[in-house]
């Protein structure tokens, strides 16, 4: 994957706007603008904070990112983002969307039909996800129990997440933008932890070995 | 301080109504102070059940309107006087003639006279099934052991959570212990695998149910039925004995002979 300029990306706490800035700025805004563009009547009226290496940028920059981002009906939020980069230049290159750590929820209890979970980060239930329930995050989902219901791990495209359960028996099972869904027989179930990631083009499961 | 249940499903059909006649009949036979409340206003049907029907003058809906006092509304058992009452829902109004805040208020004055106040809850989710859980203090989840009726169960105990009424019990209603057998039907622990909640009672699956619906006599105080045993072990479960879940595969010597004497075929 080459190496991105930058990435608007939408979380709890409104949006969030990369900016790898080991390249020209100009190019940057160049990019910047163009996104913007793309999804204008998307992102109309929302905050944005920047995301970028203390220090990376000048004032100026600052006010030049600013500028083209209220010209899109956004607000820029200046204040010292929560979670920082770090600000020495090691692991780089990272590939788009986890330049912020993923987050990850705890669930205690059993997610039941009807009921359904959106996280941007990891999940681990503690309990079952019972038929007609539906997790979906950006990160990997792990179900210490049973898994029957739907799941969608890597949500926003993130191809190496995994699905993971005491019993994996999901209706359906999603990892980035693939779908595999259980067989229309019943097959014979491994009784142990099975687990799901993408191999090649498709999803395959597992038995878990650790 | 009586004891406020609502007795739900989400699916319709499953015998919540059944189910409603035949605990408070239960409760009363051994001596419980019992107001049966039918919240299904609209379509009305425990009246029918109970065989009382053709004594409604005033019913829920005239109670919290201010129309009547709540004990002209409640109907008298015609077995059991006093000790049963039920109070009617009423047949022509919209479901949204009544808020949960009323129903909380009525379950509040009811529970000050008896000691169990049974609600039969409309079947879904919507406003109805608002209302009857409103003044609840415990769920009885009713389900049958059809894979649609316990995922609309499986709805429900995750919507009684969220209204805070944690630790249902579950009624598995109408089972074939052949058809389980056969693999043709889900078994107890099938449905125990996904609800995972505590089991009240497993009433099996009986034909003199429809008779006994159809004359307003609720089975439970029919000492020959396998289904009104099962209904007598669940108020007896109730009441905080200790019954152990009966045996459906087995048949006593005892009933196959009763069978025989009273001529029924094989």
């Amino acid at each position: 994957m080459h190496t991105q300029l930058c990435a608007i990306k939408g979380s709890r706490d409104g949006l969030v706007v990369t900016i790898n800035d080991a390249a020209q700025f100009s190019a940057v805004l160049d990019a910047l603008e163009k996104q913007l563009i793309a999804s204008e009547s998307f992102f109309q009226g929302s905050t944005a904070k920047l995301m970028v290496r203390e220090g990376a940028l000048t004032a100026d920059q600052l006010d030049a990112i600013e500028r083209l981002i209220n010209r899109h009906g956004m607000t820029l939020d200046r204040r010292p983002p929560s979670w920082g980069l770090p600000s020495n230049r090691e692991p780089e290159p990272r590939t788009q969307g986890s330049a912020l750590e993923e987050n990850t929820l705890l669930v205690k209890r059993t997610i039941r039909s009807g009921q359904r979970l959106h996280y941007d980060g990891n999940v681990v239930v503690m309990g079952d996800v019972n038929p007609g329930a539906e997790i979906v995050c950006t990160g990997d989902i792990l179900v210490l129990g049973s898994l029957r219901g739907v799941a969608h791990a890597g949500a926003e495209g993130k191809l190496d997440a995994i699905v993971f359960a005491f019993r994996l028996e999901p209706t359906q099972l999603r990892i980035a933008h693939l779908i595999s869904r259980a067989p229309d027989e019943k097959l014979p179930q491994p009784e142990g932890p099975e687990i799901a990631r993408v191999v090649g083009d498709r999803i395959q499961l597992s038995v878990y070995n650790h | 301080m009586g004891k406020v249940i609502v007795i739900t499903s989400g699916k319709g059909g499953v015998g919540k109504t059944t189910t409603t006649a035949n605990l408070g009949t239960g409760l009363a036979a051994m001596g419980q102070k019992v107001c049966l409340v039918d919240t299904d206003i609209g379509l009305r049907n425990l009246d029918v059940v109970m065989g009382l029907e053709n004594r409604i003058v005033y019913d829920l809906l005239h109670v919290v309107e201010g129309q009547c006092r709540l004990r002209q509304a409640l109907i008298k058992d015609k077995q059991f006087g006093d000790r049963l009452v039920l109070l009617p829902a009423p047949q022509t109004r919209e479901k949204d003639a009544v808020t949960p805040e009323q129903m909380k208020k009525l379950t509040d004055e009811l529970r000050e006279e008896y000691d169990f106040v049974l609600l039969d809850s409309p079947a879904g989710i919507e406003h109805g099934f608002k209302n009857a859980i409103a003044g609840a203090d415990t769920a009885i989840v009713v389900t049958t052991p059809e894979i649609a009726a316990v995922r609309d169960a499986d709805r429900i105990i995750g919507l009684l959570e969220a209204a805070e009424l944690y630790d249902p019990h579950l009624i598995i209603n109408r089972v074939r212990p052949n058809m389980v057998r056969r693999g043709d039907m889900m078994s107890i622990s099938d449905i125990d695998d996904i609800l995972a909640i505590d089991i009240l009672g497993v009433v099996p699956d009986d034909q003199d149910i429809i008779v006994s619906t159809n004359k307003g006599e609720p089975i439970v105080t029919d000492p020959k039925s396998r289904a009104g045993q099962a209904y007598r072990n669940i108020v007896r479960r109730l009441l905080g004995e200790d019954v152990p879940l009966m045996n459906l595969q087995e048949r006593t010597v005892m009933h196959w002979f009763k069978r025989l004497l009273s001529g029924e075929a094989h």
